[in-house]
């Protein structure tokens, strides 16, 4: 049970930016961004690649989380400036993300534990010293430092979104029309949701590829479905109601679905079903309102995830 | 304030069902005009206001405002010194922000929006005043999203996002047409007052004959892309709704067509 908790814990905390990613794409903008896809394994080849070649693993890491900004911002100009549709767009650069990865990488996977990570790298600046730590410890120091992150990435996104330049952002999501007729320029705030988001993405993929030492090309099959899961979890359990409880709940949605995760394998669950059921909890999660059980009850669900379901086109026509 | 030269726009242009929905257009419009725009269906005049705002953009012809060539700048840039209100309530606003939010993104029309949090106590004072202005209560209700408000309470909102930024040009497009005659008299009072406080230079569309006299400081009625009258304030303030209907005929050669207009009251 311990192992479980331990698990979910760094997974989901692992995971939480890129659901926090996600939410600002698929739920704010109403953009269903599919190059997460491959930003995810792209921010793990580029942090495991610059390790390799002796770049100190912080460095690394924020190396990843660059390299998914820049995928976001290759989806971000085909979609404003080529007006590419915004499903092939993030298509387009996961596919050629997987050309990079390999040149980047040389071979399709990259180890890295002969190398230092970044969590040990980071518990030396709080004079902890991998040696002399237990198994047990070094997870609870792993996690506090991933707490701290996602706490730091929680706040600054919360700030962001109720600044000016962030304003535009949640009002391309909900009424662009509007927010174009008061002078901004969305196809610029579409841009800069995208490389943020992605960023987030990378930066999540850097950190995975340090937590399980090693960097592979299909690490990133299925972390979309998984992080929808994670948001919608988030907004179901703890709330949409206001855009900070959204926020967080999506990061406690993720623990808690890597929480589940952990929980299936140690439960010995056949893991090869694992895509499965979570592919099947999203369609069913997304079309719950559609199904009319019950009028009141559809009404609520139809809010909840109103903006999630209306930028995957699962909404009651 | 706006100036329009020879103003072309054709929809499906090249093809059978070519249809010209601004045949020629001109039209001067001094600072401080409050301008009303009639006509039957299909006679141009969203056309016409879509045009000087930028959403559609002309196939001929150079729209001018103050004093600035803007043919070919995108809608974003234009808004800039443009307000704009649609028929629509939802059109105006975004629903799941609240009524501080909305106000805040108006608040910085034409201006950098940087990193500065938007909502601030000073600019809650400000937004309060500009809302207790319209006398419907929202200055109470500033953190509400705005889908909780009625259809009147949003145009009423947008009357104010669209005019907090002081822009050179207030653009209305019917925008008391889907709301019950009640609200429709109250947003129009709104308009006059702010319109008139404000000195605001104004194009209003309107199917409603006898608003269409009522307010303002001239009148054009437009008919199939073309503008048929133009009606000053000293001619307009004589003016009937008989009287106009007649004219329109008289010009036109065709009678008014247009229930809605006909039947407004």
């Amino acid at each position: 049970m311990e192992n479980v908790i331990i698990n979910g814990l760094q997974q989901g905390l692992i995971y939480g930016f890129m659901a926090l990613g996600v939410l600002l794409t698929f739920r704010i903008l109403g953009f269903p961004d599919l190059t997460v896809e491959g930003t995810f394994p792209l921010g793990a080849a580029v942090a495991a690649t610059a390790v390799v070649k002796g770049i100190d693993p912080t460095i690394a890491v924020l190396l990843g989380a660059a390299s998914g900004g820049v995928a976001g911002a290759a989806t971000g100009l085909m979609h404003t400036r080529l007006k590419v549709n915004n499903i092939l767009a993030g298509i387009l650069t996961a596919s050629a993300i997987y050309t990079v990865m390999l040149r980047v990488m040389g071979r399709p996977n990259t180890p890295l534990l002969a190398y230092d990570s970044f969590f040990t790298k980071a518990m030396g600046l709080f004079g902890l010293n991998e040696s002399q730590m237990s198994l047990f410890e070094m997870q609870v120091a792993t996690i506090s430092i991933l707490f701290i992150m996602v706490l730091a990435a929680r706040l600054l996104l919360g700030w962001f979104l109720k600044t000016d330049m962030g304003l535009t952002i949640r009002a391309t999501g909900s009424n662009e029309k509007m927010i174009r007729a008061l002078g901004v320029n969305t196809e610029n705030t579409k841009l800069l949701t995208l490389v943020i988001a992605n960023t987030l993405v990378g930066l999540s993929g850097a950190l995975a590829c340090q937590n399980q030492g090693f960097a592979d090309v299909g690490m990133g099959f299925g972390v979309l479905v998984a992080a929808i899961a994670s948001v919608i979890v988030g907004e179901m359990l703890f709330g949409g109601r206001s855009l900070s409880m959204l926020l967080t709940g999506v990061v406690l949605g993720s623990i808690l679905y890597r929480s589940l995760l952990a929980l299936g394998l140690r439960l010995n669950l056949p893991a090869e079903d694992f895509k499965m059921v979570t592919a099947l909890l999203v369609l069913l999660a997304l079309t719950l309102p559609n199904l009319k059980l019950g009028k009141a009850n559809s009404k609520k669900k139809t809010s909840m995830l109103g903006s999630l379901t209306r930028s995957l086109g699962a909404e009651k026509q | 304030m706006i100036k329009l030269n020879n103003i072309y726009k054709y929809f499906f242009a090249d093809t059978p069902n070519e249809v010209v929905a601004l045949n020629n257009i001109n039209l001067n419009i001094k600072e401080g005009d409050f301008v009303t725009v009639i006509g039957s269906n299909g006679a141009g005049k969203s056309t016409l206001l879509k045009a000087i705002a930028g959403v559609e953009m002309v196939d001929q012809g150079i729209i001018e405002l103050a004093g600035k060539d803007v043919t070919s700048q995108p809608e974003h840039k234009r808004a800039r010194e443009i307000g704009r209100i649609d028929q629509d309530p939802m059109a105006s606003t975004a629903s799941d922000m609240t009524i501080e939010e909305n106000l805040a993104m108006a608040y910085m029309r034409g201006r950098r929006r940087g990193l500065l949090r938007a909502v601030t106590g000073g600019r809650t004072k400000r937004f309060k005043e500009v809302v207790a202005d319209v006398g419907l209560g929202l200055e109470n209700r500033l953190q509400v999203p705005v889908g909780t408000l009625s259809g009147g309470q949003r145009q009423a909102l947008a009357l104010v996002m669209a005019t907090i930024a002081q822009p050179k040009l207030l653009l209305l497009d019917e925008h008391t047409a889907a709301l019950d005659p009640k609200a429709a008299k109250q947003i129009m009072e709104i308009t006059r007052k702010i319109v008139d406080t404000k000195k605001l230079t104004t194009l209003m569309i309107t199917h409603n004959m006898e608003q269409a006299i009522k307010f303002g400081t001239r009148l054009i009625m437009m008919h199939r892309g073309e503008i048929i009258l133009d009606i000053n304030q000293q001619e307009k303030e004589k003016l009937t709704v008989p009287q106009l209907i007649e004219k329109f005929t008289n010009t036109s050669g065709t009678t008014f067509d247009d229930d809605r207009v006909l039947l407004a009251n």
